[in-house]
């Protein structure tokens, strides 16, 4: 009844309307980002629409164009413009892009057989994924008219067939294949690597923000306790030091594993959302190869998903669970470490103080892991940085998809001591006089002074 | 009347402190007696109680509360007595009544009991409907009226308060002090309090015991300190007992 009450009281102090929002904000934006970024690939990939100018008159103009408004999945809009200022005419017309074939451009080719030039004008986009999505599929289109030219001179010029111009252009293809975990795939390595990094790269924003608030969260709930003194209160009532240890973990723990939970379930739709159609045909442009010659072992997978499967790149639920076992014990750490810590302080400034160190650390992987690979990095910074209990959890995801088991079982188990070390701290903190005698409070030497008056004053 | 509160010889010294806290301090509180401790800052008087409370560990000696030892038998200490910190605060996001019964909830082995110790507490902190609102939102005189209470409702065999009027404006620490001699009276419970308000300690208190420098150094009913030290009032005997202790 005792330990319940406790428990209760704990759970009501951690799981505050304030946590519960972090929560599910934290769930409904990867949920969200998945969506948004899925919706903007998929619009930077609606090819069916392409803004054309033509201001040459000529009839090898008027054939390319025909010759276009043929081809599949090719719609043009033909426009007018008034002035040679783009910037001001494609404000005019609302236009990101438009190609524009200028006035003597049929004549340049065929009868001065001189290169002749097809604008392009673009509006600037913020740089985001979806932007360059669109500029890619422009060029597309440029890519045809130049082929039809190459045809049209090749044909006039030299006599040759459309088996014969086709030979020419390509006399060869490309079949990519791509190896991991020990399989193989015909897929391009290029488009799968652009797939898993755009994955790969949420969760270490999210795994830096859960820590972020559970540790600040219990850190607060500890040090607001001990400066409130309800401390002193609360053991002074006939409830052992553990069971308040206790109470106090486990309301850490379940807060821990919903934070985690959520986190997990958003990462879930923030996955299905990235590796949805939008992706898929991202995926296909990116590894255009569509007449596969042979297979020899290679698996023919089709589509992205597959290959991300086959490979081992998309994670199974088992995986899901593993990634979720090593953010639990993550979070437990870093409660564990902020619950010392919050008693450990004497006011509200020495909590920021002592939060700053376990920030840092928190810091460290997260930028290790946004910019380069762990695994490949020089044996001393590899331990330097797996030292830090956080880094496994920051490349748990990794290790997964590429079948590193070692590393994420070493890691999982690195994770159980450091977790083990840190509660016998705690427990040790909580069953002796350290809880009120050991104090830190911000402001260096004036601290110290701080610390001994207090114990004088007792 | 039998004894709540033995202490014998109790003495504290810190890691990395050349002088003990609290040097083989002893005194004892009768059952229904308001026993006060007074001394200057750093007298060791909250280390005493602190000892005292178990929440933290004497170095030498041992206290008896009910029969039962601060060292052997924390647990059974704790059902005994409650203790109010100087300058306590209480838990901001409940409402007066959830924190009435969450500490009643700590004491209270059945419902029952439980019931009983918030009626109590209701009755005694006077806060009304205001004891529905969050604590958040409460004067720093309704805390201090709601941890005295939480303090009292369970009846405890000795109730250690630090500075127990801390806070409060003149009527509503007047009708505490009121309601600690009550309580002592009628309900036989003993008091054990530090401060430093002198007025407070010699309208309240049954006897007191000035500590300095770590050492007890008389205890004794007001009267017959007065009487002792020549004094008009208690203040006089504890200025003359400090500035004794500083000569030597």
């Amino acid at each position: 009844m005792k330990f319940g009450n406790l428990l209760k009281k704990e759970l009501r102090e951690l799981i505050n309307a304030q946590a519960i929002f972090s929560m599910l904000f934290t769930m409904v934006l990867l949920i969200l980002m998945g969506q948004i970024m899925g919706h903007a690939m998929e619009e930077g990939f609606d090819t069916s629409t392409i803004t054309l100018c033509n201001q040459d008159n000529s009839e090898f103009t008027a054939e390319l164009l025909k010759k276009l408004d043929d081809s599949e999945g090719t719609d043009i809009n033909y426009v007018e413009l008034q002035s040679d200022d783009y910037a001001a005419e494609m404000e005019r017309l609302g236009l990101k892009s438009l190609v524009i074939i200028p006035q003597g451009y049929g004549e340049s080719i065929i009868e001065k057989h001189e290169p002749a030039s097809v604008k392009f004008v673009s509006v600037f986009q913020n740089g985001g994924i979806a932007s360059s999505i669109g500029t890619i599929s422009a060029s597309d289109v440029i890519g045809q008219i130049e082929n039809f030219c190459t045809n049209e001179v090749l044909l006039k010029n030299y006599g040759l067939s459309d088996e014969e111009i086709e030979l020419v252009r390509t006399p060869m293809q490309t079949v990519e294949y791509t190896v991991n975990n020990g399989k193989t795939v015909v897929y391009s390595a290029a488009a799968l690597g652009s797939v898993t990094m755009m994955q790969s790269m949420i969760a270490p924003i999210a795994i830096f923000f859960l820590l972020l608030m559970a540790s600040q969260m219990i850190m607060t709930a500890i040090s607001t306790e001990k400066i409130d003194k309800t401390l002193e209160t609360l053991l002074s009532a006939p409830v052992s030091r553990m069971s308040v240890l206790g109470a106090k973990m486990l309301a850490a723990v379940i807060t821990a594993l919903l934070s985690a939970l959520s986190m997990i379930i958003g990462f879930v739709f923030y996955m299905q959302g990235m590796t949805g159609s939008a992706m898929q045909e991202m995926a296909s442009s990116a590894a255009p190869q569509t007449n596969i010659l042979g297979s020899d072992a290679a698996l023919q997978v089709g589509n992205l998903g597959n290959a991300m499967s086959e490979l081992g790149l998309a994670l199974s639920p088992m995986e899901y669970v593993l990634f979720a076992l090593q953010l639990f014990f993550t979070v437990a750490i870093g409660l564990a470490i902020s619950l010392i810590l919050g008693a450990m302080a004497t006011d509200t400034k020495s909590v920021q103080t002592l939060v700053t160190p376990l920030m840092i650390a928190v810091m460290i992987p997260f930028f290790i892991t946004m910019f380069t690979d762990v695994n490949s990095m020089s044996a001393g910074f590899k331990l330097i940085a797996y030292a830090i209990p956080f880094t496994h959890t920051y490349t748990a995801l990794t290790n997964l998809m590429n079948g590193d088991m070692l590393i994420y079982w070493i890691g999982l188990a690195y994770q159980v001591v450091f977790f083990a070390v840190c509660m016998f701290l705690a427990v040790r903190m909580f069953t002796t006089d350290k809880l009120f005698t050991v104090s830190f409070s911000a402001g260096g030497k004036k601290a110290g002074k701080k610390k001994s008056q207090t114990e004088d004053a007792q | 009347m039998g004894t709540v509160l033995e202490v014998k010889e109790l003495s504290k010294k810190y890691p990395k402190k050349d002088n003990f806290a609290v040097d083989k301090i002893s005194f004892s509180v009768e059952e229904g007696e308001i026993f006060a401790l007074i001394g200057p800052n750093g007298a060791g008087k909250t280390t005493t109680i602190r000892m005292i409370s178990t929440l933290i560990q004497a170095t030498e000696g041992d206290a008896l509360v009910a029969g039962h030892s601060i060292i052997k038998e924390p647990d059974k200490v704790r059902e005994n007595i409650t203790y109010l910190p100087d300058e306590a605060g209480a838990y901001k996001t409940m409402t007066g009544i959830k924190y009435l019964e969450f500490m009643a909830g700590l004491f209270a082995k059945d419902s029952e009991t439980l019931d009983k110790y918030v009626e109590r507490g209701k009755a005694i902190c006077g806060l009304g409907d205001r004891l529905n609102e969050k604590i958040g939102g409460y004067s720093r005189g309704m805390i201090r009226k709601l941890l005295l209470a939480r303090a009292v409702m369970t009846e405890p065999k000795l109730a250690i308060m630090d500075e127990a009027t801390s806070g409060l404006d003149v009527i509503n620490a007047l009708e505490i002090r009121k309601m600690i001699k009550t309580l002592a009276k009628e309900r036989n419970m003993s008091f054990l309090l530090s401060s430093h308000n002198m007025l407070e300690i010699e309208y309240v208190s049954d006897r007191v015991g000035i500590i300095t420098g770590g050492k007890l150094m008389v205890v004794g009913k007001i009267d017959e300190l007065k009487e002792c030290y020549q004094a008009a009032n208690l203040e006089e005997v504890f200025e003359r007992v400090v500035k004794d202790n500083e000569v030597r």
